[in-house]
């Protein structure tokens, strides 16, 4: 296992920028996970890790050892592709086997270690299938396998459940985090899905045009955004982020947009253009005005169920708020939304900077 | 069986029966013309079963003028085809061979690597652009200073060239089904970039590789211009042997029917041995 150090990654296809300055650090042993919308530069991040491509600038160190000149052959780097990659004329037993026949083990070795990691993985009744005969699930678990069974320094897995059914995801995901704290394994993982990163990382790194945005532990990215990038990206649904003018009054800001008014206790100390925010959940639906509240109008309601998601449309704005199945809700309903001071997010409207709470 | 699933089937039997008579009856012309006496090749009404079946067509390929009689009186002075036989037997497979493992590594590195940006692939379809003709003249200027007039390795040489854009242009095809990823796969497993040529993308195409080398071999087999300008005893291939049985009085079918029959034995084989790669070529599109 090692610890993986990447440092101002710039890399370009033709007129296509892939990554401009990336810059983060892993930890021995430590589950990472790079997060972003596709094109964001994740693939190609692993491919340089991997020495399947080379940056235009920048360095990769693994395990206190600068890569860039050294061939992918002899960087100890596993990877998983997104499209899993096995070897169709092979079985699963040789495609697991195909990295430990490289480094020339003993056939008894071989056999032994293959035996571990499929009982490891379940999938040991496909050891002697071909590759088109397994579902999707076993055809990632046996790529997974093939990974991890030379034991790398590092593992990189590239949005590996993407094509898999949210339930055989959700087992999968726990499944890999299982296996990481067993193996303490050093992994990093892809994926534009926030809820897999969440359930999977100790840390995540949120990407943005080949950058990274911002790095930390899933529930910190979550309670404090350091952009309006990440407070969107992060949360299913996503904070609603609403373009207004921040007025200081004498009890707090009032925020403007055209006939929308919310009047908060939040200082801001001068007038500017910002991005509010509030997360779906902290947003309170009453069914009568309170002081404070903003009427909002119910346009669509998407049962969940326990919950539901409601698209409110308050003056120009449409928000989505989860309200309970007991809240009797109909469409076209008039309600009243109430916007809780210690839950509000304001951003700068240029940089995307937070700037509230400080 | 309702009545409409009943014309489907008659339907598609009709299709397969007359697709079938067109494909065969050359085929079976010549089988039965191989066997007829020199009286019933050009009788009218012709025949397809031979009224007085000889196999003089046959030996007198091998042993001309004996055993006595027509035909081996026509054929007298022409020479056995046993060295012609050879000569393609020699030529033929090793200008295949050539072709195939040339194409192969070249399509690789173009698929791959991009070897030769887009001028390459396309300049080696230069020989292919131009009627064979054009070329003979000047080759013929060149192979008879390097001394390669009526020599196997003349024809070998030029097989390989003329047919390298079809294994070339095939191969590549197939290697660009491969998802680059099963590759990356096995180098980032610890394969060397041979290893993976060898032990992944190789077993994957095979079927490929078959359907291109059976490809080449029968263009390899069946031509006739170059053999005939390029040669004359020494490197005789069959189509130009088959070409030799004609005298002052006309054309000698039967022998040259015998010949054609027994020319066909080594495709047949062929084909028939890489059978079931063929299959394999043709579902390639099925790797995931």
């Amino acid at each position: 296992m090692a610890s993986i150090e990447v440092r101002q990654l710039y890399k370009r296809y033709g007129r296509i920028t892939a990554l401009q300055g990336l810059d983060f650090s892993v930890k021995d042993g430590e589950f990472f996970c790079l997060l972003g919308a596709p094109g964001a530069g994740k693939t190609t991040t692993f491919r340089i890790i991997a020495g399947l491509e080379k940056p235009d600038r920048g360095e990769v160190w693994i395990g206190g050892e600068l890569m860039n000149s050294i061939p992918p052959q002899r960087r100890d780097v596993a990877m998983v592709f997104e499209d899993v990659a096995l070897y169709p004329h092979m079985s699963a037993f040789d495609n697991i086997a195909h990295p430990l026949r490289l480094r020339r083990l003993p056939e008894e070795e071989i056999r032994r270690r293959v035996g571990e990691i499929a009982e490891l993985l379940r999938i040991s009744h496909l050891l002697h299938r071909l590759p088109h005969t397994y579902s999707g699930g076993e055809r990632r678990r046996v790529a997974i396998a093939r990974a991890m069974v030379r034991r790398p320094r590092v593992l990189l897995l590239d949005q590996a459940f993407t094509d898999l059914d949210a339930k055989i995801r959700q087992e999968m995901a726990a499944e890999l985090k299982r296996l990481q704290r067993e193996t303490g394994q050093t992994m990093i993982y892809a994926t534009h899905d926030f809820e897999e990163a969440v359930a999977m990382a100790d840390r995540i790194l949120v990407m943005r045009d080949g950058r990274g945005v911002q790095v930390d532990e899933p529930q910190v990215l979550y309670d404090r955004p350091a952009t309006a990038f990440v407070a969107s990206f992060l949360g299913s649904p996503g904070m609603n982020l609403l373009r207004c003018q921040a007025i200081p009054e004498p009890q707090g800001t009032r925020f403007v947009h055209a006939d929308f008014m919310l009047l908060s206790p939040v200082q801001l100390g001068e007038n500017r253009e910002v991005l509010l925010g509030i997360r779906p959940e902290h947003l309170q639906i009453l069914m009568s005005p309170a002081p404070g509240s903003v009427e909002a109008e119910v346009e669509i309601i998407q049962p969940l169920g326990l919950e539901r998601i409601v698209d409110l449309r308050t003056g120009p704005f449409v928000l989505k708020a989860i309200a309970s199945i007991d809240l009797p809700l109909q469409l076209r309903q008039r309600v009243w939304l109430l916007w809780p001071s210690e839950h509000l997010f304001v951003f700068d409207a240029t940089t995307e900077e937070r700037i509230y709470p400080g | 069986m309702p009545k409409r699933a009943w014309t489907s089937v008659l339907a598609r039997w009709g299709i397969v029966l007359l697709v079938s008579l067109i494909t065969l009856t050359p085929v079976v012309w010549v089988l039965s013309l191989s066997f007829k006496p020199p009286q019933e090749w050009l009788a009218y009404p012709p025949t397809l079963i031979p009224r007085q079946p000889t196999l003089e067509n046959y030996l007198v390929l091998f042993w001309p003028g004996n055993p006595v009689g027509v035909v081996s009186e026509m054929v007298r002075t022409a020479e056995p085809v046993t060295r012609a036989f050879i000569n393609s037997l020699i030529i033929v497979p090793i200008s295949t061979a050539l072709s195939i493992v040339i194409g192969f590594l070249a399509a690789y590195g173009i698929s791959r690597f991009g070897a030769g940006g887009n001028f390459l692939p396309f300049s080696v379809l230069t020989t292919r652009m131009f009627p064979p003709i054009a070329f003979a003249v000047p080759l013929l200027v060149y192979y008879r200073s390097l001394g390669l007039i009526d020599t196997h390795l003349g024809l070998i040489l030029m097989y390989t060239t003329f047919t390298l854009a079809f294994s070339l242009w095939m191969i590549k095809g197939f290697i660009d089904g491969i998802p680059r990823h099963i590759e990356e796969a096995a180098i980032l497993d610890g394969a060397s970039r041979w290893r993976v040529m060898f032990t992944i993308t190789l077993p994957l195409i095979r079927g490929g590789l078959a359907a291109a080398a059976l490809f080449v071999f029968i263009m390899n087999w069946t031509e006739f211009l170059f053999a005939l300008i390029f040669t004359s005893r020494f490197a005789v291939t069959l189509p130009v042997q088959v070409s030799r049985y004609a005298g002052a009085v006309g054309r000698y079918y039967g022998p040259q029917a015998a010949l054609g029959i027994i020319a066909s034995i080594p495709v047949l084989i062929a084909g028939y041995l890489i059978q079931r790669y063929l299959v394999r070529a043709f579902t390639f599109g099925l790797v995931k």
